[in-house]
């Protein structure tokens, strides 16, 4: 049941009316209900799998109250590895197993050796990566004395399995997200009537910029050979912003939902793409896998707190198993590892924390200077997402060598864009539409969030029945799921 | 929470009203080109506008060809009259079972025939059906069967181009539209067939091998609703699949399983396998036969109907 399906908008009405008409005097009916819903919406996407999700709820959760229960230093250890094991156990057999099984067999063959390994023929499970980390960061927050365990396993287990973030985040902390599903909870208008807002704006960048990029830079990467270098850009360029909306759309659509229930999500992007330095990029894009590694990860390590060479290690760590989080392929590995070279330099030279404010805050143009860095940290960003959205190193290999070639400065050809339904010059608008209106709610928490808030509400009303309007008129009617529903 | 779904309400309505007049601003002032999800092409590829015309007025048939764009190029009325039969031909480009189930609803009482001659392309049950759907809903009348059918096919291109389309009959605003009969290399025969002026067929170029036959199920159901329709009017019923060249044939796959599948529904012809054609003698491209072609698949056709 995709976010952008006929079902899910049945499906939400419906659980909508039910929580807050049926059970609203009830929280213990109300969390019930969310969970059915939660586990209802997981079964529509595989509901083979739904074990998986019980059984990683009820570990984290048993492990937990075992751990609280316990002053025993190595029983406390003994139940928190259980945990981590299993829970990474799981991850890394649905995940990491084919590609470390044949990732071994093909070093063996440099050496002459030939092996013949079992490899899974299984799909992985949707959301694993979210739900597992979810619990994870549980577990160790409990292990870490951080919080205390939870008793109530309906309330714990909507902590994890809550339907808006279940498939692809955010991923929350149990320091955020379980207080509020212990709290009653009351219909806001205003919480209400925003989160609908985000849910629009959400629709717009998956359905509109998305799906419709998507097309174009599916079609240019998969033909790379056969195009000039100047469409190859293009074709990142597409990449870039489908990735982006794509994404950031979901979260979008995820956090706006949740407020219909009077729920807040953590945030997830903060406008990435408007960033002046990398370190930037990292503070805006996907913020709770960052700040997940940053707190779990890098912190654990010693940070930034040791000499030069353990902040590089450092650094390096937390990059290379952010990319590998992402899937089990070298492409992943080498973006992680890129960015990590493009963040050495800024924490090398303390230059890290340098923007953490809005790019020209309160103003409506950025300086010249801040637009150089805007553009060269944009250009940086687009040649990761190159190893990103290769098949594999070759691929992005030569998809490299072929933008560093002559053609670049051929003309884009016309055959890259004339294979989809889009008329390209519409296309452009709409990207130059959607920079616009993010440009202007840049200092939002997402971009229409006060866009027009003091018009006139025929004028506002105006505005979100265009984009409505635009949505149906130019949506791609090929569709696609959310990229991160793979990961 | 009253106020908010009293809101969502205003706002719903709001926002369907304003929906319907960008729509027709879009339709109306935007080139086609930049309209992506709305198509409507008054006249487009097939005669379409002109046959529905006709068949309103048609008086009733001995023979009615439906089918793609196989039937309405592939059945030629004027050699069914050679061999005594008054026929008429509501093929259309493209045309899926669903708008075939539409056509047979708008159509089928008035036209009144003894046989029906059902041309199946079995890739037809595959298709999605927009783009049939589009070309009906502009050239066709709309009413409660195209409604159906754009539920059916739930596409917002089919939704766009209806929601358009209704704008445009309700002010009347195609009255000034004439298809003239000859288009390019085609000629529109009174009756519904589309005769092609190019009588050759050119070098051969093997395509790809089609996927496993795999008929969608909404496209399914309106054939066994057709099968239903045709039974219960007592009209004979004839599956035809139409010839393709050796080559694009040789792309089909599953051909034992679609034969089957066609075999036990009602009397059925597979003219791919009855008949010997010359790839470059018979048809003007891979799908279509020429004037030529016709004539032997026709002749071939009738005698099969006269004997039975």
């Amino acid at each position: 049941m995709f976010f952008n399906s006929i079902d899910f908008a049945i499906f939400l009405p419906v659980v909508f009316v039910l929580y807050w008409f049926v059970t609203k005097n009830s929280l213990k009916l109300q969390n019930i209900l969310l969970l059915v819903a939660s586990y209802f919406f997981y079964a529509c996407w595989d509901y083979r799998f739904l074990f998986l999700l019980i059984f990683s709820t009820l570990l984290d959760y048993f492990t937990g109250i075992k751990m609280g229960q316990s002053e025993d230093p190595r029983r406390r250890r003994f139940w928190f590895w259980l945990s981590v094991i299993v829970n990474l156990g799981f991850l890394g057999v649905f995940k990491y197993y084919n590609f470390f099984a044949e990732s071994f067999a093909q070093s063996l063959s440099l050496l002459g050796i030939k092996t013949n390994f079992w490899v899974l023929q299984v799909i992985l499970p949707v959301g694993i990566s979210f739900y597992t980390f979810h619990g994870l960061s549980y577990v160790i927050d409990i292990y870490k004395r951080r919080i205390s365990p939870e008793k109530n396993f309906i309330e714990y287990s909507v902590f994890v399995s809550f339907f808006p973030l279940l498939v692809a985040g955010p991923i929350e902390r149990a320091t955020h997200l379980l207080p509020q599903v212990k709290q009653k909870r009351f219909f806001d208008y205003t919480k209400a009537v925003d989160g609908l807002r985000q849910i629009l704006w959400g629709l717009f960048k998956k359905i509109v910029i998305a799906d419709n990029c998507a097309e174009y830079a599916n079609n240019i990467f998969n033909n790379a050979s056969g195009y000039s270098g100047s469409t190859l850009v293009l074709g990142a360029l597409f990449f870039t912003f489908q990735i982006y909306c794509d994404f950031s759309g979901y979260s979008d659509i995820a956090l706006g939902t949740a407020r219909l229930f009077g729920i807040d999500l953590l945030r997830n992007f903060a406008f990435p793409y408007f960033s002046r330095d990398i370190a930037e990029f990292w503070r805006r894009w996907h913020i709770s896998l960052s700040t997940w590694f940053r707190d779990y990860l890098y912190i654990p390590l010693g940070g930034s707190k040791g000499g030069t060479w353990m902040k590089i290690r450092n650094t390096f760590i937390i990059f290379l198993v952010s990319g590998f989080w992402h899937g089990a392929n070298w492409t992943f590995i080498v973006w992680g590892a890129l960015n990590a070279f493009y963040f050495l330099p800024s924490m090398l030279l303390n230059k890290n924390r340098d923007n953490l404010g809005s790019v020209a805050a309160g103003k409506l143009f950025p300086s010249l200077r801040e637009l150089f860095n805007m553009v060269l940290t944009f250009a940086l960003t687009v040649f990761a997402w190159i190893f990103f959205r290769a098949e594999n190193l070759q691929h992005a290999g030569s998809y490299i060598r072929k933008i560093f070639s002559t053609s670049l400065l051929n003309k884009p050809d016309k055959a890259a864009f004339a294979s989809t339904q889009n008329n390209i010059g519409i296309m452009a608008l709409l990207v130059v539409f959607f920079i616009v209106i993010e440009w202007l709610g840049r200092e939002q928490q997402y971009a229409i969030a006060t866009f027009g808030i003091k018009w006139p509400r025929l004028l506002r009303w105006s505005f979100y029945s265009f984009l409505v309007f635009l949505m149906c008129m130019y949506m791609s009617t090929s569709g696609s799921a959310f990229i991160y529903f793979q990961f | 929470m009253e106020k908010f779904i009293k809101q969502l309400l205003v706002f719903g309505i709001f926002t369907v009203a304003s929906y319907f007049v960008l729509l027709v601003f879009w339709g109306e002032f935007v080139p086609a080109a930049y309209t992506k999800n709305l198509n409507y092409s008054l006249g487009a590829y097939g005669h379409m506008y002109t046959r529905t015309r006709e068949a309103e007025k048609h008086e009733k048939v001995d023979i009615l060809f439906i089918g793609s764009s196989h039937a309405y190029r592939g059945f030629d009325t004027r050699i069914a009259a050679s061999y005594g039969y008054k026929s008429f031909n509501l093929g259309s480009s493209a045309q899926t079972p669903v708008q075939t189930k539409l056509l047979l609803d708008q159509y089928l009482d008035q036209l009144s025939p003894k046989i029906l001659i059902y041309e199946v392309y079995p890739y037809t049950f595959t298709n999605d059906g927009v783009e049939s759907s589009l070309d009906i809903i502009a050239n066709d009348r709309i009413d409660w069967n195209a409604l159906q059918m754009a539920f059916t096919i739930n596409n917002i291109k089919t939704y766009n181009s209806l929601a358009y389309g209704c704008y445009r009959k309700i002010f009347n605003r195609d009255k000034k539209f004439t298809e003239n009969t000859v288009i390019a290399e085609d000629r529109y025969i009174p009756g519904g067939f589309v005769e092609r002026k190019i009588t050759a067929n050119g070098p051969v170029v093997n395509g790809e091998k089609k996927a496993a036959w795999q008929p969608k199920d909404y496209q399914l159901n309106a054939f066994e609703k057709i099968i239903e329709l045709v039974k219960k009017k007592g009209i004979k019923l004839m599956l035809v699949q139409a010839p393709v060249t050796s080559s694009a044939f040789a792309m089909y796959t599953d051909n034992n399983k679609i034969d089957s599948f066609f075999s036990k529904k009602a009397t059925y012809y597979n003219f791919n396998k009855l008949l010997s054609l010359s790839d470059s003698a018979h048809f003007y491209n891979k799908d279509h036969l020429n004037q030529v072609g016709v004539k032997i698949f026709n002749d071939s056709l009738f005698i099969k109907l006269l004997k039975k």
